[in-house]
C-alpha cells in the first residue's frame, strides 16, 4: 500500500471509529468493556 | 511484509489514541464517570441531609462516585467501611501514571479537599481528610482485602498497609463535610 493510501485510509477508518464512539452508545460501551477487561487482565 | 505490519500496527495505535482522547472528553462533562473514564459534576440524586448513616450498607456495594474539585471531575472507586468511617484508596501514587492518572488525590492534598460521594443514588458532601494512623490503617486494610483482594489473610492485610505506610496507596476518610 502505498504512503498516500495508507493516509487516507488511516484517516477514513479513524473517522468512523470516533463517530461510532460518540454516537453509538453500544459501540463506545463495547469499547470500553473490552479495554477494561484487558486492564483487569494485564494490570498489576 | 514487515511495511503491512508496520502499517496495521500504526492504524491499531492511532484508533487506541483516538479512542482515550474521544472518550475522555466525551465523558467529562457527564453526570458522573464511565466504567473507566472520569465524568463530571454528580448532578442527579438526592442530596443527604441529617444524621451520619450507618455506613455498613457499603460492604455490599463495589465501588461509589467520587467527585472532586478544581477541576470538577468524578471517579469510580473503592470504598471500604470501619467504625462507621468511610474510606477511599487511590494506588500508583509513587508511579509516573499515578502522576497522571490520580491528579484528584494531588489536588486534596493541595487543598482541594471538598468532595461529594454518589452510593447508591444518594449523595453526600463529605471533606477528604489523609489517614495516616496506622492502627485505622490496618483496620481498614482488612476491610480492603475482604472485599477487594480476594479475602483476609495476615500476609495481604501487611502487604496493604505497607503500601498505605510507604505512600505508594494513599488512604482518605470521607468526613463529614462540617468536620473540614
Amino acid at each position: 500500500m502505498s504512503n498516500s493510501l495508507y493516509w487516507k485510509v488511516c484517516l477514513g477508518v479513524t473517522a468512523l471509529w470516533v463517530l461510532g464512539l460518540l454516537f453509538v452508545p453500544p459501540f463506545a460501551q463495547l469499547v470500553e468493556q473490552l479495554m477494561l477487561l484487558f486492564l483487569s487482565t494485564n494490570a498489576r | 511484509m514487515i511495511r503491512y505490519i508496520v502499517q496495521i500496527l500504526g492504524l491499531l495505535l492511532l484508533l487506541l489514541g483516538a479512542t482515550l482522547v474521544t472518550l475522555k472528553l466525551k465523558h467529562r462533562n457527564d453526570d458522573g464517570p464511565s466504567v473507566l473514564f472520569p465524568g463530571g459534576k454528580l448532578i442527579s440524586g438526592a442530596l443527604h441531609e441529617g444524621a451520619e448513616p450507618d455506613w455498613s450498607f457499603t460492604d455490599d456495594v463495589f465501588t461509589i462516585e467520587l467527585e472532586t474539585a478544581n477541576p470538577v471531575s468524578s471517579r469510580r472507586i473503592f470504598v471500604m467501611e470501619h467504625n462507621n468511617r468511610l474510606y477511599v484508596p487511590s494506588g500508583y501514587m509513587h508511579t509516573f501514571l499515578g502522576k497522571l492518572w490520580k491528579d484528584w488525590a494531588f489536588g486534596v492534598s493541595d487543598g482541594n479537599d471538598s468532595a461529594v460521594a454518589r452510593i447508591e443514588g444518594v449523595r453526600y458532601e463529605r471533606t477528604l481528610v489523609r489517614e495516616m494512623n496506622p492502627e485505622v490503617i490496618e483496620g481498614v486494610a482488612t476491610k480492603l482485602a475482604q472485599k477487594y483482594a480476594g479475602g483476609v489473610t495476615p500476609e495481604t492485610v501487611k502487604a496493604i498497609s505497607q503500601s498505605v505506610l510507604d505512600g505508594e496507596t494513599w488512604l482518605f476518610q470521607m468526613a463529614p463535610r462540617e468536620a473540614g
